[in-house]
């Protein structure tokens, strides 16, 4: 007989193996709905997650697709850390791109090397304005931060829409909804010839180590930290709690503005529609696979790439609906939180022998 | 017709606590019967046993001679017991009346004339079509009423029924209660207040400590004997030495307010009170009169006027709690896991939560992760927690190693006032004796202590002076000496 008894605390170990779990049960079910769906299950789980990276273009694009995702939920870490359920990133991705292009565009056809910066911290400064309202509204209006932040997704997704056809769309573009070509001053550069990963990759791997730093390290991240285990307590230590609610958002949409500069800044080189696919939602997957823990993260965030670019090949080599990329990040979040159970509880075989 | 209700040797035992140990009691119909008892006496454990909420270790239930198996509170109801909880349930968005129909199965139109019936013989006037959120505490509570009498209950059990009421509501209450005893139902009526028991009930049982102290007809007792009941007459005599009298002080509280938005909290008036050096004021009271306010007005965690709080000749009413931590004050607060410390974090982390500028533990933003460490090890060395290791999570720790740690976090300062609230709840004899030990120390050297606390025993040994608080209202301030726990206990119920 199993039973099912409560864990006297929850185990070290355990919070580590349940992501690799929830990978493997990952692959067992979409290996199920492939068989159902008439494909041999390892050669189409082979093309899903091996052959896609299995050359030197495949990995710089694992890299391309990982930077963003690891970007992002590196800041969400912070929110979620501390019970702030900012799931608006897309947002704060979208505005921060629509920020950064447009100072980006101020410079169209100038050089020098001050652009870049200003571009990306104009990146950075917009996805940090767009975090805020939500932050505010929590802070000072008791809204709820989920609704609000997801709302202005669709919000700023518009406001792109609307600038791309509209004010900030290429004079001599024939109508297509995008913006001018940045001038390469405006440009991340690009790592190796004839591939696409840039040095966006720079910005992630920065913004690992400072969040390491910062929540590990300094005053900032223990107040953080405790207000993040319980409100009562940072009241009673003394702690700003409104102001670090604030904060956690800011340091979220930053990360987030700073995905969306690369995604423009970056081997396109334009504003135009569909700047990123969903990658401001994949992240908050990423920061729970990745246990909100930096290094957690960039594993995670390499793990999730690749559901993109098999999703890619499978639709290239097997006819496979490309969305099936969509139903592996949606199996891998359900089976961790349903193997989070684990945390918590544990199976105990009763033997005959009792 | 008669209704008997038998609860036979019940015994319900948390881990590390027995809330009812061998309760046997007998009700009949015809009489209202108070459950009286302090907080953690087992009164509510026991009304949930009866409502089906919590299902014994040991014992019976039988209403009128047949056995009951009360698994969840849908038998209760089956069983015509009803029973009105202190926090209300209902849907405040949904009407009155769809309140009242969600857990019955009769017709709408059936019903709607049932309640009309039974609001009319009972004096209820409640528009039955507007959502419960206009309603008043106390027609929120006839709503409850109500949803116990359509199923026309052979018991109902109040919960601590006033302590969201208004005078008026509450006198309203009492004529309505005793028409439903007149009318057959037998009611149980749980509180803690005497002043109520006196006016409302004919007969009295009393639990201390999970045990059923006495059963008795209200008509033999008073105030006082009711009392002594319920907190118990054990009284140490064991105090400490009055302490040379000084007449510098250190702490001033003038015209202290405090109105809170939440209705479960409880408003502070009118708050007056001086502490000198060295001396420790003692303040009583049963729990949910306002002391977790007055601790959070103290310490800083609700700020108030600037010169309703003066420290030490600076008025620092308007500082947060590490402002004020600054000036040289300690708090301890009730609550150790959810407040006092993180359990899922490390001892040293938990040491760092009390944060002087002087002591270091962050210098230019930064982590001074020895700094914190070496001071936890002195903590844990002068302090007698029963560990070596500051890396362990707290929650490891027993309650009354973590109190400890809490306590020698607090004091290794060596501030001029503690601020504790009910210290030693909930720990065993000998971690008990340690904190009051250590308390009694800090008065020798000449510090202050502010006690709340809702031990009497506790509040007689260590205190120089005593308040009570009740609702939110300051007694006027007694020599310890000239206190027994008789005269506590009916301060404490609201009587003068």
């Amino acid at each position: 007989m199993i039973k099912i008894v409560k864990r006297d605390q929850p185990s070290r170990a355990i919070f580590f193996f349940t992501p690799v779990l929830a990978i493997f049960l990952t692959l067992v079910a979409g290996g199920l709905i492939f068989f159902i769906l008439g494909f041999k299950p390892f050669e189409a789980l082979k093309f899903f997650f091996i052959v896609p990276i299995a050359d030197k273009y495949g990995f710089s694009e694992l890299l391309l697709k990982a930077t963003p995702l690891c970007l992002i939920a590196i800041g969400l870490s912070f929110c979620f850390k501390s019970n702030n359920w900012n799931i608006g990133a897309e947002g704060q991705l979208t505005f921060g791109a629509i920020v950064s292009g447009g100072v980006a565009l101020l410079f169209y056809e100038q050089e020098g090397f001050y652009i870049l910066p200003i571009v990306i911290l104009a990146g950075a400064i917009g996805g940090m304005l767009y975090a805020s309202i939500p932050a505010i509204l929590k802070t000072y209006f008791n809204t709820n931060e989920i609704l609000v932040s997801l709302m202005l997704v669709y919000v700023s997704k518009l406001i792109l829409d609307y600038l791309v056809v509209g004010p900030w769309s290429n004079p001599e573009g024939f109508n297509f909804p995008e913006t001018r070509q940045f001038s390469d001053s405006a440009k991340l550069p690009l790592l190796f010839e004839g591939l696409r990963i840039h040095a966006g990759i720079f910005l992630a791997l920065t913004a690992v180590v400072i969040s390491w730093f910062v929540f590990y390290k300094t005053y900032l991240g223990f107040q953080m930290k405790v207000s993040g285990f319980s409100l009562k307590t940072a009241k009673y230590a003394g702690y700003k709690g409104k102001k670090m609610i604030i904060l956690v958002f800011l340091i979220s949409g930053a990360c987030a503005g700073l995905a969306g500069v690369g995604e423009i800044t970056g081997p396109i080189g334009q504003l135009h529609r569909e700047i990123s696919p969903d990658y401001g939602f994949t992240a908050i997957i990423v920061a729970f696979l990745g246990r909100l823990h930096p290094v957690g993260i960039i594993f995670a965030s390499l793990v999730v790439a690749i559901t993109y670019l098999g999703a890619e090949t499978a639709q290239i080599f097997m006819q496979i609906p490309k969305y099936t990329g969509q139903v592996f990040q949606g199996m891998i979040l359900f089976f961790l939180l349903a193997s989070d159970y684990l945390l918590f509880f544990k199976f105990k075989f009763i033997g005959s022998k009792k | 017709m008669n209704t008997n209700l038998k609860i036979s040797n019940v015994t319900k035992i948390y881990p590390g606590c027995v809330a009812n140990d061998n309760v046997s009691l007998e009700f009949n119909s015809g009489k209202i019967y108070a459950l009286l008892g302090e907080n953690g006496a087992g009164k509510s454990t026991l009304v949930k046993i009866l409502s089906g909420v919590i299902i014994p270790d040991e014992g019976e239930i039988y209403l009128n001679e047949n056995n009951l198996k009360l698994n969840s509170p849908s038998d209760a109801k089956k069983n015509d017991i009803g029973m009105v909880f202190q926090h209300f349930n209902l849907f405040e968005t949904l009407s009155v009346f769809e309140n009242l129909i969600i857990d019955s199965d009769e017709q709408r139109e059936s019903l709607r004339e049932k309640i009309d019936t039974i609001m009319k013989k009972y004096n209820f006037s409640i528009d039955l079509d507007i959502p419960v959120l206009n309603l008043s505490a106390g027609q929120k509570q006839k709503v409850e009423i109500i949803r116990c009498l359509i199923r026309s209950p052979k018991v109902l059990i109040m919960d601590e029924p006033t302590s969201v009421l208004t005078e008026q509501e509450t006198s309203e209450l009492f004529l309505s209660l005793k028409k439903f005893s007149e009318e057959g139902i037998l009611i149980i009526y749980i509180t803690h207040k005497l002043k109520e028991v006196m006016q409302l009930c004919d007969e009295v049982a009393v639990m201390r400590r999970g045990k059923l102290v006495s059963v008795s007809e209200i008509k033999n007792e008073n105030i006082e004997s009711l009392a002594n009941k319920m907190v118990g007459q054990n009284l140490k005599t064991i105090k400490k030495k009055k302490a040379k009298t000084s007449s510098d002080q250190l702490i001033k509280i003038t015209n202290l307010n405090f109105t809170s938005e939440d209705p479960f909290e409880t408003n502070l008036m009118d708050i007056n009170f001086s502490v000198n050096r060295g001396e420790c004021l003692g303040i009583a009271g049963i729990s949910g009169n306002g002391q977790s306010e007055l601790f959070q007005v103290l310490s800083g965690e609700i700020i108030s006027e600037k010169n309703s709080i003066e420290f030490n000749k600076n008025y620092i009413g308007d500082l947060n709690p590490q402002e004020r931590r600054e000036y040289l004050m300690a708090f301890s607060p009730e609550d150790r896991l959810e407040q006092a410390a993180i359990p899922q974090m490390k001892i040293f982390e938990n040491v760092a939560l009390n944060n002087f500028k002087s002591s270091n533990f962050f210098n230019n933003g930064l982590i001074n992760e020895n700094k914190i460490k070496e001071h936890s090890k002195k903590i844990i060395s002068d302090f007698n927690v029963n560990t070596e290791n500051i890396e362990l999570k707290s929650q490891f720790l027993s309650g009354g190693n973590l109190q400890k740690l809490i306590i020698g976090r607090e004091l290794i300062t060596s501030p001029d006032l503690l601020i504790c609230f009910n210290p030693t709840w909930g720990l065993d004899v000998g971690a008990i004796n340690y904190i009051h030990e250590t308390l009694i120390k800090i008065n020798q050297q000449n510090k202050s202590i502010i006690l709340i606390s809702t031990d009497t025993d506790e509040l007689l040994k260590l205190s120089d002076k005593i308040s009570v608080i009740h609702k939110g209202k300051l007694s006027k301030i007694m020599n310890a000496e000239e206190v027994t726990s008789e005269k506590l206990g009916i301060l404490m119920g609201g009587a003068n």
